[in-house]
């Protein structure tokens, strides 16, 4: 009898400390799993008095680089208005997308969450909120709208690509930069610099990377989106709307071709068939070439190289006509969560980061990127940024078109078509016929 | 009467604990917003178990040991079986990592099989799965000769070759990207990188596979190598049995079931690769076929992953990593009840 009474006891502690346990696990279960970096804050907001409006908000940002720019500002908008933010960011590889499939099934989504473009959005529409009303909304054209031309996403910086190019090189070599609007003015620039590349210190006149493991971001995205976007007015989406349906402009595509041909023939060829992100990005930063098919993301990696040459960046001109324009515009947006409890104070967040002095400050000194609003007054220091935001300030840019492709098209598909052109084991004809096979199927 | 009593007790115990596990899973799956379910779903579970703990029965011991068994089958059925049943359920939906809005029946199955990378792809880890079981055992089971011979600073050997399979398969990619990248190409002047050919590709993964991997094997071989009686080689030795043929007549008859282990081992694992293939091709480089370009590299669990993650289609990625598992027990369970017949009792 003794022991039967010592099993029950011993059964409902255990039940007792499960319940417990469960019971504190779903109240707090939002903010525990969230991690440690959370923790932290949390702590950190404990000793100043918060409350004034109610919980924290959290942000799950997808630019791991920007993170502590971020996280300083969160802290000076916390002391300012009480509101706590806090900012979770994730990238170097994670799968932003998996990630917060995860929060979200696990009922630990935050309030403002990052999402990368069109597929993204069919993705994850239901959970967005309407944001048009707010008073950044009319201050930028770069706010993602849903089919019904709501504003649901929040831009919170402007990339630009194209060409970039050592101006140093350029300079000593007779080029103007200005002049880089078409086909005719590259072939001329390369073949002048090609036969002068020995006084001037270079290997090869462009860097490009072509490997299809690796870099079909590269090129399947970003160059291929010149063939999409370049020469059209915002929102004139003729080229996309064609690739959805599974067929190309054999006359436009020709012409990119040639282009991307002579890229490639001038480029090293070693670095252009195995080379990764790191290895062009080092011998154009080098000073070995002349010309690197990236944009204004590599400006915080210039200080690495110690990078002492002037540099910009020249439209992607593949036309004989003229295409004065770069390629410029979000790589991501934030979304307010539809579901969360805190919306309004995201709003007021949002706003405080997109319209107050301290919040353009953040994004553009802190962060080195553009900021997307016209009523921004804060300019970039650094030489890509400089660059880039005097084809924004002129209005004269085009979309990034290639994020409404069909997702994972460069990885799956395009990408290796480019890397096989890049080899040389297929000509011009093969390479439209081929892009032409490999959307057609990809879109079926 | 006594009897009685304690019996509609516990009966009515687990009809309670049911009733509350099930009004627990009805909150939950319907999403009414109530809280306190999880108090519901766990304090059931409870309830059903101190009632059927006390319910009076001659098979109380047997009641016991399955009680005890809970925990075990619990986390065995949350970690393994749910999740399975989950993914085959999903297989048949268009499900996109949130939701699912339809059943699309057997849609991604024939998807799966109509489409020519798929196939490319189960082709090409087939043929890589064959030369790395191969090229493992092989390397493995000289190594494990030479480890268990009387050649000096064995046991160093034994611990360098080892040591390969310490390092995450990632970093151990990246490695040697870099070496096939940069390192070869310079040692012959002018060539390019054995990346950058298909062939050249598949062969560079099954180096830095077999690097990897076979001083893994090699340690099990060892030990079946060192588990072979010393008096039955001696005896062979006096009967005038050369080196090698006691090697072949002997040793290897006797350590079968070694064989068994490690050609399982091997099997599985290069079926399985990923980590490996990820870093060091990422599915490059690209193959003509017909007209159309085609990752030459890929392998089926990255291309598993490629179709959730990259394309967004975790419903036709689901299908694939359903069919992955037929593929990969029907091999295993075909090698293993062959390799069983061949094995010698001792």
């Amino acid at each position: 009898m003794k022991s039967k009474l010592l099993v029950m006891i011993l059964a409902g502690t255990m039940a007792f400390t499960t319940l417990t346990g469960c019971g504190s696990g779903t109240q707090t279960a939002g903010e525990s799993s969230a991690g440690a970096e959370v923790q932290t804050n949390k702590a950190e907001a404990g000793t100043e008095e918060v409350s004034a409006s109610g919980e924290a908000i959290r942000i799950v940002n997808g630019k791991i680089e920007i993170d502590e720019p971020l996280k300083a500002f969160a802290k000076a908008y916390q002391e300012k208005t009480g509101q706590e933010v806090v900012i979770e960011s994730l990238g170097g590889g994670v799968d932003i997308n998996g990630t917060l499939k995860g929060y979200l099934a696990a009922g630990n989504m935050p309030d403002i969450f990052v999402f990368g473009g069109e597929g993204d959005y069919q993705t994850w529409k239901e959970y967005m909120t309407d944001l048009s009303g707010e008073e950044w909304a009319s201050q930028t054209d770069f706010g993602f709208k849903s089919e019904d031309g709501k504003v649901v996403g929040f831009p919170y910086a402007v990339e630009g690509y194209g060409i970039t190019y050592n101006k140093n090189v350029l300079e000593a070599a007779g080029i103007d930069p200005a002049s880089l609007v078409t086909y005719d003015a590259y072939k001329n620039a390369f073949e002048t610099i090609d036969s002068k590349k020995e006084e001037l210190g270079l290997t090869a006149v462009c860097s490009v990377a072509a490997e299809s493991g690796q870099m079909y971001w590269s090129t399947g995205n970003h160059l291929f989106g010149y063939y999409l976007s370049a020469g059209l007015e915002r929102g004139d989406d003729k080229y996309i709307d064609m690739l959805k349906e599974g067929s190309i402009d054999n006359d436009r595509l020709g012409q990119f071709a040639d282009f991307i041909g002579m890229l490639f023939d001038y480029s090293d060829q070693s670095t252009l068939v195995s080379g990764t992100y790191d290895d062009q990005l080092a011998l154009w930063a080098q000073g070995k070439t002349a010309f690197i098919t990236q944009g204004n993301w590599i400006d915080p990696s210039l200080p690495d190289y110690n990078v002492e040459f002037d540099c910009g960046i020249a439209p992607l001109a593949f036309s004989k006509e003229e295409i004065s324009g770069v390629l410029a515009d979000c790589p991501s947006w934030w979304s307010v969560y539809n579901n969360g409890k805190n919306t309004d104070a995201c709003k007021a967040f949002l706003n405080e980061l997109a319209t107050s002095e301290e919040g353009q400050k953040c994004l553009v000194i802190d962060c080195g990127m553009i900021s997307p609003y016209e009523t921004c007054t804060v300019t970039p220091t650094t030489p890509l940024a400089v660059s880039l935001k005097t084809y924004v300030d002129a209005g004269n840019t085009y979309s990034w078109g290639w994020t409404k492709m069909p997702e994972g098209i460069a990885m799956n598909s395009t990408g290796a078509v480019f890397e096989l052109y890049a080899k040389d084991e297929i000509d011009k004809d093969t390479f439209v016929a081929m892009m032409g096979t490999a959307i057609a199927d990809y879109v079926k | 009467m006594e009897q009685n009593v304690r019996r509609v007790i516990s009966i009515l115990f687990v009809l309670f604990g049911v009733f509350s596990v099930i009004y627990a899973l009805y909150l939950d799956i319907f999403d009414k917003d109530a809280g306190g379910r999880g108090i519901l779903l766990i304090g059931g579970i409870f309830i059903i178990i101190l009632g059927t703990y006390l319910l009076p029965s001659k098979k109380h011991t047997t009641i016991i040991n399955v009680l005890f068994l809970l925990p075990l089958l619990a986390a065995f059925a949350i970690t393994v079986i749910i999740p399975f049943i989950c993914g085959i359920f999903y297989s048949f939906t268009n499900w996109n990592g949130i939701k699912f809005t339809e059943f699309v029946g057997l849609a991604n199955y024939i998807e799966m099989f109509s489409s020519p990378d798929y196939l490319y792809s189960l082709l090409i880890t087939f043929i890589f799965t064959i030369l790395n079981m191969l090229s493992v055992n092989l390397a493995a089971f000289a190594l494990a000769l030479l480890c268990t011979s009387k050649v000096r600073g064995r046991n160093f050997y034994r611990a360098a070759f080892f040591l390969p399979n310490l390092i995450g398969g990632i970093v151990l990619g990246y490695v040697w990207q870099f070496i096939f990248n940069k390192v070869f190409t310079s040692f012959i002047a002018g060539s390019l990188s054995m990346l950058t050919d298909p062939n050249l590709a598949l062969a560079a993964i099954l180096i830095v596979s077999t690097w990897q991997y076979a001083g893994y094997i090699m340690m099990i071989y060892v030990t079946g190598l060192q588990g072979v009686p010393k008096d039955i080689i001696e005896a062979s030795g006096v009967d005038g049995a050369s080196g090698f043929k006691s090697l072949i007549k002997i040793k290897v008859p006797m350590i079968a079931n070694t064989f068994t282990v490690c050609i399982f081992l091997t099997l599985v694992n290069s079926f399985k690769q990923f980590d490996l293939n990820f870093a060091i091709t990422n599915g490059a480089p690209s193959r003509i076929l017909g007209m159309k370009a085609i990752a030459s590299t890929e392998f089926l669990a990255l291309n598993i992953y490629n179709t959730a993650i990259a394309k967004n289609q975790y419903a036709q990625g689901q299908t694939k990593a359903v069919v992955f598992f037929i593929i990969l027990a029907i091999v295993s369970l075909t090698q293993v009840s062959i390799g069983k017949k061949k094995e010698v009792e001792l």
